[in-house]
């Protein structure tokens, strides 16, 4: 088959306004899409083709984006990207929690979603096994708590210490792997994914300024440690909530 | 001049007068009521009064003058004034009148010191001076009798009786130049102190009768309109109303019930209004995001890149005008935050995408506050400074009670009168600060709208040598 090597995108979205230029885009860059315009059409299409990956919308008229997201995290492990209209936390953390394995927020650069969409796919194709979204829930570590969902992190009397989106996207990366050595490359591009204009300065900078928050004396760090040869590592428990 | 220093002098009186006026509704009432039952008592106090007065002139006044009269004239008339009889018992008696006796002594009989009868005394002497009889000082004294009074024994049985009734003895004793003091006694009835203290205590029984009933209704009317201005002093639209309890009287009943159904039509007005910008906010971001989409068909990279800056611009005036309208019920939480530490977020920030901006080291500082929010104020703040002077001073101070985040810049600032007026929606400056877009200034309005919902003050003012310093002030 000449498609085998081709994604195969579903995108649902009842607008038809952006629905049918987004599919032109990506059919440009070289995946295959099929359009529906609501959830029901998405069912029967999910079950006659093999597709690789859902690009949902939240708000669609009948059946929303978030049922169906969580239909297809019932019946399927095909990873599933949406496209919200709100950039308010409650979707965002919702949309996470039905099982999806990232969102753009309205208006989204189409590059950024296809970038997304290749980060998506190569996760799978490496992993085999489907990721859960690192950004649904809190962690736990030493004292301090990390929200990814408010993106705050609070300290043991409850009083919440707000982070720079550098800073969060560090840390983040650092208690959702624990005790692994990562080096400054590894950080660089875990830490890209999300904001990725927010992010040039170097690594280094941005250790030392978490260090001057959560740590109890920075000179002497505890928690998030440097490690000989080039590379950090947070050595601390985490437990996730 | 006069006229209204007078004035002055006259509200000034009317104040101190209304301090120490009772300002709850129970307090006038039970005063006006107090008052009312005050007055009522002193014009029966002023009646009961007169009429002793009247009884007494009749009781002991005028058998008295009666007497000094008689003994007066017996003394003219060179006739004794004693009579040597011999009683029942064989002992010398003096001459009655009206049951006891008048005497003539040479000095003052009466000891100084006893309480004097001076409406008796003017008396006596408005009758003798009227009758042209010659008389000098007049005095009048009242002693107490109790009913095992020692003196009780001198006297008749039936006169002891009658004193012991009166409770009390009147002693008169009249100076007749050339002769001596002419002295007698009356019986005199309980002072009128005892009347006093039996109104006083009449009053004070009316006032418990009446002020108690009267506080305990002004306590069922006025506690549910108490709980009815708490309720609408913390009525916070974003929050859900409890609805306060009707009780009371029926008056205050429908009041508590109209205020209920006002605050449910507040609530149901804001629910709307939350939809509607929903569906505005959804429906102007939708065809936004089509053309993001469709511009990427754009060949000419310039072209592509400044149009997709100008959508992201539009989105985010989309947002401000959203947040602004929202911000009366906010969906975040309030929260202790370290604000130094949010103070730095927003900075850090901007330093990553490379915008000269400084920040003052700063120890921790605890606040209350809505995070997110707040990071938008300061964030709308070093945005005007970056945008305006290219660069951003922040610094935090903690003057006592308060914090404050002030945004300095050297930028070309405004002019003093516009200084507040910058913060209004939608306003724009003929001068340098003008938009080069041409847009809208939201950003202040909403920093401003933002601070001012969390308890604190937003101020802007010129800079010396230039510039223009924006400081947030928060409670702490």
């Amino acid at each position: 088959m000449d498609m085998s090597d081709t994604p195969h995108l579903l995108l649902v979205d009842d607008e038809r306004s952006i629905r049918e230029p987004l599919a032109q885009y990506l059919t440009k860059q070289g995946f295959r899409v099929t359009q529906v315009g609501d959830a029901e059409a998405a069912r029967t299409r999910l079950q006659a083709y093999a597709i690789d990956l859902v690009i949902l919308d939240i708000m669609m008229p009948g059946e929303d984006g978030l049922s169906l997201c969580r239909h297809i995290r019932a019946t399927s492990e095909t990873p599933v990207i949406l496209l919200t209209a709100k950039s308010e936390e409650t979707d965002r953390i919702v949309g996470l929690e039905m099982g999806a394995d990232d969102y753009v927020v309205k208006p989204f650069s189409p590059r950024e979603l296809a970038a997304r969409i290749r980060v998506v796919l190569r996760r799978m194709a490496a992993g085999g096994a489907r990721q859960h979204a690192p950004e649904a829930g809190s962690y736990a570590f030493s004292g301090w708590v990390l929200k990814t969902g408010e993106r705050s992190l609070v300290d043991r009397e409850g009083v919440s210490v707000p982070l720079s989106t550098g800073e969060y996207n560090l840390l983040l990366a650092l208690v959702t792997r624990p005790r692994q050595v990562l080096t400054r490359d590894q950080l660089l591009d875990l830490t890209q994914g999300r904001e990725a204009a927010a992010f040039d300065r170097a690594i280094d900078n941005q250790v030392s300024r978490l260090r001057k928050k959560i740590e109890v004396d920075a000179k002497s760090p505890e928690l998030i440690k440097t490690v000989w040869g080039g590379g950090y590592t947070l050595a601390s428990e985490v437990t996730r909530l | 001049m006069g006229r209204r220093l007078h004035a002055r002098q006259r509200s000034h009186t009317t104040l101190t007068i209304r301090r120490f006026l009772p300002s709850s509704l129970t307090g006038q009432i039970a005063l006006l009521v107090a008052l009312a039952l005050f007055v009522a008592q002193a014009i029966n106090f002023g009646l009961i009064f007169r009429e002793r007065q009247a009884l007494r002139f009749n009781q002991v006044t005028a058998p008295a003058i009666t007497r000094v009269v008689d003994a007066i004239e017996r003394l003219r008339a060179g006739r004794t004034l004693v009579i040597p009889r011999v009683d029942r018992q064989g002992n010398p008696r003096l001459e009655r009148r009206g049951g006891s006796r008048v005497d003539l002594v040479s000095t003052n009989p009466i000891p100084a010191g006893l309480d004097r009868a001076y409406d008796v005394e003017d008396g006596i002497r408005t009758a003798l001076t009227e009758l042209g009889l010659p008389h000098g000082q007049i005095v009048t004294g009242i002693r107490q009798i109790r009913g095992n009074d020692p003196r009780l024994a001198t006297y008749s049985a039936k006169r002891a009786e009658r004193l012991k009734r009166f409770g009390g003895e009147l002693m008169i004793a009249v100076e007749i130049p050339g002769e001596g003091w002419l002295t007698l006694s009356t019986p005199w009835p309980r002072g009128a102190r005892d009347v006093i203290w039996r109104l006083a205590a009449q009053t004070l029984i009316f006032y418990i009768i009446v002020l108690i009933p009267l506080l305990w209704i002004g306590r069922r009317i006025t506690r549910p309109l108490k709980s009815l201005a708490t309720a609408a002093r913390d009525f916070r639209p974003g929050e859900e109303a409890r609805p306060v309890e009707e009780r009371g009287p029926d008056d205050v009943r429908a009041v508590i019930a109209a205020y209920n159904g006002m605050g449910a039509r507040v609530t149901a007005m804001l629910d709307e209004k939350d939809r509607m910008l929903g569906a505005i906010g959804h429906d102007l971001r939708t065809p936004l995001a089509a053309l993001r989409v469709r511009i990427e068909s754009v060949d000419d990279d310039a072209d592509r890149t400044r149009m997709a800056e100008i959508i992201e611009e539009m989105n985010r005036m989309l947002d401000d005008i959203l947040s602004l309208a929202r911000l009366g019920r906010p969906s975040e939480a309030a929260t202790d935050v370290d604000l130094a530490a949010l103070v730095d977020a927003v900075v850090e920030d901007f330093r990553d995408i490379g915008a000269d901006v400084t920040l003052e080291d700063s120890p921790r500082i605890r606040a209350r506050m809505r995070p997110a929010l707040m990071r938008r104020a300061v964030r709308n703040l070093i945005e005007n400074s970056v945008k305006y002077a290219g660069s951003a001073e922040v610094r935090l101070t903690t003057p006592p009670g308060s914090v404050a985040i002030e945004v300095c810049d050297r930028g070309p600032g405004i002019p003093q009168d516009k200084l507040d007026a910058v913060f209004d929606p939608f306003t724009r400056l003929e001068t340098s600060r003008n938009r080069d877009t041409g847009g809208i200034g939201l950003g202040l309005s909403l920093a401003r709208a933002i601070v001012r919902e969390a308890g604190g003050t937003i101020a802007l003012a010129n800079r010396d040598g230039g510039g223009l310093i924006a400081t947030i002030t928060l409670p702490r």
